[in-house]
């Protein structure tokens, strides 16, 4: 019975878009953190195509078994392929503070979606 | 957890450009210091950043059992200052002035290897990546503090 409220498609696909959005927020920090130094090279999470892959091919029953949404694993990968400066550091400070921004809002919407979630089974709950 | 981490590590970040203010302080402070503790004039001095990978090879191992970091990749672990070292690739500047109490036989100073402008360049690159710091910190304190509502009385 629970597992159909807290189960559905959407709601598992949010939560892991919510733990992404985190994840990606301590790597965009590390990142920052690391901006001077020498060798560093950034990371990035890699999530969204995955999740995409997996809600587009959810009707089809043997991808559903073999990959479901709630095994989706945000992945952090290293770009070892580009630099910036000359001590070989590739961190971009002007890409970092967009992404950060653009991710703090989108952490935002996900838990502001998981909140209208919880309140619209409160209401259900309540009848009224 | 892990945005308690996230702002772990921007908290490295502003200990480490923290440091590298007071070296670049110090440096700009003596750049007349013509007789340090080895009777030698004051030598410029330079913090060296290393990245922190995260909690060596248990945390390594635990993080590979709970099905994280798969490939070896973590996130890492903020960055530390490992070393401040003395500038040895840059020579003493030799200023002619016989006056001068530590002058050799030749009227000549030897004064440090401090260029004010290059410790200037220095001081605003790492007061940016300090206030950068700052923005990933108060992003992480919004971040959490949504989170804290969800479920909460509407």
């Amino acid at each position: 019975m629970l597992d159909r409220l807290f189960g559905g498609d959407t709601f598992v696909a949010t939560t892991r878009a919510l733990d992404a959005a985190a994840l990606r927020h301590q790597v965009i920090a590390n990142n920052l953190a690391n901006v001077n130094t020498p060798g560093y090279k950034r990371q990035e999470v890699q999530f969204e195509a995955q999740l995409a892959r997996a809600l587009a091919q959810r009707d089809n029953p043997c991808v559903r078994a073999c990959t479901p949404i709630s095994a989706i694993k945000p992945q952090v990968v290293t770009i070892n392929t580009t630099s910036m400066r000359n001590d070989g550091n590739n961190v971009d400070m002007e890409t970092e503070m967009v992404q950060l921004a653009a991710n703090t809002l989108t952490f935002e919407a996900l838990s502001d979606r998981i909140a209208g979630y919880f309140s619209g089974l409160k209401a259900v709950i309540n009848g009224r | 957890m892990s945005i308690a981490s996230s702002m772990q590590i921007s908290a490295s970040g502003l200990t480490a450009e923290r440091v590298r203010l007071d070296v670049i302080s110090n440096n700009i402070a003596n750049v007349n210091t013509t007789r340090g503790a080895d009777g030698q004039p004051y030598r410029r001095q330079q913090v060296v950043f290393a990245a922190r990978q995260a909690g060596g090879a248990f945390a390594a191992a635990l993080a590979a059992a709970r099905g994280e970091g798969r490939n070896g990749q973590m996130t890492g672990a903020g960055v530390q200052v490992t070393a401040i070292e003395p500038d040895r690739t840059h020579d003493f500047k030799i200023v002619h002035d016989p006056g001068h109490p530590d002058a050799d036989a030749n009227g000549n100073v030897r004064l440090p290897n401090v260029e004010p402008i290059v410790e200037m360049v220095d001081m605003i690159a790492a007061s940016r990546a300090y206030e950068a710091g700052v923005t990933a910190i108060n992003s992480a304190k919004q971040m959490q503090q949504r989170a804290l509502e969800i479920g909460r009385a509407s």
